[in-house]
């Protein structure tokens, strides 16, 4: 009889009845053999793997990251309230004790998902990691995190998020945003003014391979997550890195996904990308799940895996090399000032023009957080977009200093008084206050 | 006139039942033997003897037969040495799943598609084969990974085995279990299993069912139909079965759930207790319907793909052993009976059930003499005793009951339909049945807070169950159309579909194909039970282009008993 060494709780939610469009890559299909195949290997008759139901995410659960405008219920779907509950789930089991680490295999993702959510970008509405790293902040008491986020486009979304926490260690690994939609994700992005080098940005080369993959894990992520001691590791895990994934260019496989996972150790992964539904997913997430629950994986194998046409070629060998002697600098010493925005009195503010290509809205914020000196800061965001006329979000961080928090509610009332915004939230976090006003 | 005889573990019951008398009277004959394990034809013989002195054995048109056979010999370890030839491609390693000395993996892959990724070495085949040979082995599993979306490796390695060209009996082997005969549902290690706990009692099973008709012939039975009960709450016909023996493990307990449904209008989502010496076995009713186990049984620590009811086992029964802990009272998980009202030494859950007056099982003087001394020697009131024990057994199978349930309405599912809108199970209603039951009433009334019933004849219930059961089975059809290909593993079906083959279509040929199989095992009219319980369709994309539709429809004769109560 098969045991897992390590106990893992797996969230498999297909979704069977939601897509975007019928032949959008985010389908009815998207992890159709994934499922047959964890079905038959019975991988949910081994002893100590077990599969789960999802949780279904609340309003308030999303509320407590995001700032939907109009509201969270015309950004999301029940499919999105799912997913993000599917990754809460797997957070529960973990905390509750009941698996030792735990898979949401779940649709559609979330890593395109920012701070501020006007319709959908990158397939992704609300950011499921964030939502249930937030929920493990109020109803857990977790405060440091890592995510890791190996998708092979660059997690923009979650890095927004989390871009002034300085108790969430953000790194992302992903091709080249000089190759690949979002067209973001480089090294001089590390983080906001209160939390300089908490973000990471690898951009790999096209073709990178298990190897050059392996070579960042143990040079740059294990280190930095070695002294960053969070008190979990999450991993979104993508899976469109793969050879045979038909909107990237790089060369992974499913040994190299099961050999980064069994590297990195994460206690949650989370499903992303990945759309060589066929070919890619049903091995690389059986070869996750069996690294996940410490059993060999060396038999996960695609039909048509050839080690010697994937291998990554020397320059690109070098390139990465050279890059590990660089990235851990921008953790272990940070600059001194953020990449863009501006600093003036107690305020630092940064502009930000967004696209979301998949509703396909034009949204342009302005960002100001409120630099106390006692706080991780109160942060203020004014936006409109094609979708909604002048908005207005504010943000009471868990921590606030009692100067941050009476200044966020007075922000809030002011706006209510002046009408000078069509929408506004509010989110206070140390009173649990998720308020919306002018609906 | 139906019969059931249901070869127990120390009792062998057999009734039968005559459905055209008026209700209340129906039982027309009962018999109870003493089960003989070194001949279980014996005591079937025996019980029938019984039946054939209070009826006429002309006006009998069926007999449903559930014995151990299979079961005793799998645990007893009395099964024969089995040749197991699987072949995986990539995932993981089958050894894992070793379950015998002459098992084989061989090369080749099938993808989950059904897509042959690379054929199974003939060298392998041989090779396995002459290993096999040289144990003196002849029985055969054989399976392959996805072999119910293809099966032509298992059919390449049946070839082999068989060393034949054409079709026809194999030569060199005396039976081959193939995996996807074993149903067409997805999961590997489990078909490997079920493949060889088939093949393992195939030839005990064929051996028994010779002799149990050669015994009817000479009862002047030879007329009567028989049929073998499954642990799904059904039936399969004995000859159906001589390919399928596996079919038959653990009939027992879904002999009993059955009974019950016979003798009671279940219509509302029910707990189902049989409580009995050593266990209570648990079931529970979803709008009067029992539900199966979502994958299969487990036999011994080996999860196959046998269709079963869904029957939790718990250590508390009449004959468990009272014992004090500290200030705790505690029954069971042991027995050890029987109880001192039966000439037990040490009080067990029935001496308490006799000294709260719940009952009055046996030699009452025994029985609170003994109770009461234990509780003297423990230092506590008797009556504080047994009322502790009744408490914690109605508790113990309370909170079972309720983990079950909840685990029940955990199960996995896939859409956001059903996640979102999907029924949940709230028992509205208890029954009981088993010796201790009418004494277990009020205390687990207590605990449920639900109506509670006993029914009449429970004494009877699992014969009873065994007499009215009808026949269950159950198909899987997978279609491809982009493959162009349709395939039902449990009937061997594999047809061309056109490239517009839909949904529909596929729900028509599934219902047809389970009707038309009705109709070979001479089952004709129980078709008017078939019901599709699963179909979906999905869209294969390419690129941008839809190049074909995957569709997976299941159909089912679920389990369901001729009923005894009312009309």
């Amino acid at each position: 009889m098969l045991k897992a060494a390590n106990r893992l709780g797996v969230i498999l939610f297909p979704a069977y009845d939601w897509s975007i469009s019928p032949t959008h890559p985010e389908r009815e299909e998207r992890l159709l053999y994934t499922s047959d195949q964890l079905h038959e290997e019975g991988l949910f008759d081994v002893e100590g793997v077990r599969e789960y139901k999802p949780d279904v995410a609340t309003s308030e659960d999303i509320e407590r990251v995001h700032f939907c405008f109009p509201d969270v219920e015309s950004v999301t779907t029940h499919s999105h309230l799912v997913s993000a509950g599917g990754a809460m789930k797997a957070a529960r089991l973990v905390m509750d004790k009941e698996a030792d680490r735990a898979f949401a295999l779940v649709r559609p993702p979330g890593h395109h998902a920012m701070k501020v959510v006007h319709g959908s970008r990158g397939f992704c509405n609300v950011n499921i990691e964030a939502v249930m790293v937030e929920m493990l902040r109020e109803q857990y008491g977790v405060r440091r995190i890592a995510i890791v986020d190996t998708d092979c486009h660059h997690g923009d979304g979650t890095q927004d998020v989390f871009w002034h926490d300085p108790d969430v260690l953000f790194i992302s690994l992903h091709q080249d945003g000089r190759t690949l939609f979002p067209g973001t994700g480089f090294p001089q992005e590390c983080g906001g003014p209160g939390a300089l080098g908490r973000t990471l940005n690898i951009p790999l080369p096209p073709n990178t391979s298990d190897e050059g993959y392996l070579t960042v894990i143990e040079k740059v992520v294990l280190p930095i997550l070695a002294d960053f001691q969070p008190e979990l590791v999450v991993n979104s895990a993508g899976q469109d890195n793969h050879y045979t994934d038909p909107i990237t260019n790089m060369n992974v496989s499913a040994q190299g996904y099961a050999r980064l996972n069994e590297m990195l150790k994460p206690d949650i992964a989370v499903l992303e990308g990945g759309y060589a539904i066929q070919g890619a997913l049903p091995y690389v997430n059986l070869g996750i799940c069996l690294a996940m629950a410490g059993m060999d994986y060396g038999s996960v194998r695609e039909p048509n895996y050839d080690p010697d046409a994937i291998r990554q070629d020397a320059r690109v060998t070098d390139y990465i090399e050279r890059l590990c002697g660089e990235l851990p600098k921008i953790y272990f010493d940070p600059p001194k000032r953020p990449l863009d925005g501006v600093f003036s009195g107690e305020w630092y503010t940064r502009h930000k023009d967004i696209y979301y290509d998949t509703d396909g809205i034009m949204e342009t914020q302005e960002e100001s957080l409120h630099l106390c000196g006692n706080c991780r800061g109160l942060l203020k965001v004014v936006t409109s977009s094609s979708n909604n006329p002048l908005c207005l979000g504010v943000d009471i961080p868990l921590n606030a200093c009692p100067a941050c928090h009476d200044l966020g509610l007075k922000l809030a009332e002011e706006a209510q008084i002046k009408s000078e915004y069509r929408y506004v939230q509010l989110i206070n976090r140390k009173d649990r206050q998720y308020t919306r006003y002018g609906f | 006139m139906l019969l059931g005889i249901d070869v127990g573990g120390t009792h062998t019951d057999a009734v039968a039942v005559d459905l055209n008398r008026e209700p209340g009277k129906r039982v027309a004959a009962t018999a109870k033997v003493r089960t003989d394990h070194a001949d279980l034809l014996g005591s079937v013989v025996g019980a029938l003897e019984e039946i054939l002195h209070q009826v006429d054995p002309a006006e009998i048109r069926r007999l449903n037969l559930s014995t151990t056979l299979s079961t005793n010999a799998i645990v007893e370890n009395r099964t024969e040495e089995v040749g197991v030839l699987v072949s995986s491609g990539p995932g993981i390693d089958p050894t894992n799943y070793m379950l015998c000395k002459q098992f084989h993996t061989l090369g080749g892959s099938v993808d989950h598609r059904g897509t042959e990724v690379r054929r199974v070495p003939p060298a392998e085949i041989d090779a396995a084969y002459a290993a096999c040979r040289e144990d003196g082995i002849r029985v055969f599993a054989v399976v392959g990974k996805f072999s119910t979306r293809n099966p032509v490796h298992e059919n390449t390695i049946q070839a082999g085995i068989c060393k034949r060209d054409q079709p026809g009996p194999c030569r060199d082997a005396d039976f081959v279990t193939l995996g996807h005969e074993m149903g067409g549902r997805l999961n590997f290690p489990r078909r490997i299993a079920t493949a060889y706990f088939n093949a393992a009692v195939w030839r005990l099973y064929n051996q028994f069912a010779d002799a149990a008709q050669a015994s009817l012939e000479r009862l002047g039975l030879g007329h009567v139909r028989v049929h073998a009960l499954k642990a799904d709450g059904g039936t399969i016909p004995l000859e159906a079965s001589r390919t399928r023996p596996v079919q038959s493990i653990f009939s027992g307990p879904a002999a009993s759930v059955m009974g019950i449904i016979a003798l009671s209008e279940i219509a509302h989502d029910s707990v189902i207790l049989d409580i009995g010496g050593t266990t209570t076995d648990i079931a529970i009713f979803a709008s009067g319907s029992p539900l199966l186990e979502p994958d299969g049984i487990d036999i011994g620590s080996h999860p196959t793909l046998v269709r079963a009811l869904k029957v939790r086992s718990i250590g508390i029964g009449g004959d468990s052993a009272v014992r004090v802990l500290g200030d705790e009272v505690r029954v069971g998980p042991n027995r050890l009976g029987p109880c001192l009202a039966a000439g037990g030494c040490h009080p067990t859950l029935t001496d308490a059930l006799n000294w709260a007056g719940l009952s009055s099982f046996g030699d009452l003087e025994q029985s609170r003499k003994g109770l009461a001394a234990y509780a003297e020697e423990h230092t506590i009131p008797p009556d504080l005793l047994a009322k502790k024990a009744v408490d914690y057994a109605a508790e113990a199978i309370h909170a079972a009951c309720r983990e079950l349930v909840e685990d029940i309405n955990s199960k996995p599912v896939y859409t956001i339909h059903e996640l979102l809108e999907g029924v949940r199970i709230v028992p509205r209603k208890l029954y009981l049945m088993g010796g201790p039951a009418e004494a277990l009433k009020t205390p687990l009334f207590e605990r449920f807070r639900l109506a509670t019933e006993v029914p009449e004849n429970y004494a009877v219930a699992n014969a009873v169950g065994a007499a009215l059961t009808r026949v269950t089975t159950g198909i899987e059809l997978f279609a491809d159309t982009d493959k162009g290909m349709l395939f039902i593993p449990e009937l061997g079906v594999r047809e061309n579909v056109p490239t517009r083959y839909s949904l529909e279509d596929a729900k028509r040929d599934a219902m047809n194909h389970l009707l038309g199989h009705l109709k070979d095992l001479g089952l004709a009219r129980d078709g008017s039970r078939a019901e599709i319980t699963h179909a979906s369709s999905f869209n294969m994309v390419e690129g941008s282009r839809t190049v074909g539709r995957t569709i997976r429809v299941t159909c089912q004769l679920a389990p369901g008993v001729h009923r005894l109560a009312g009309d």
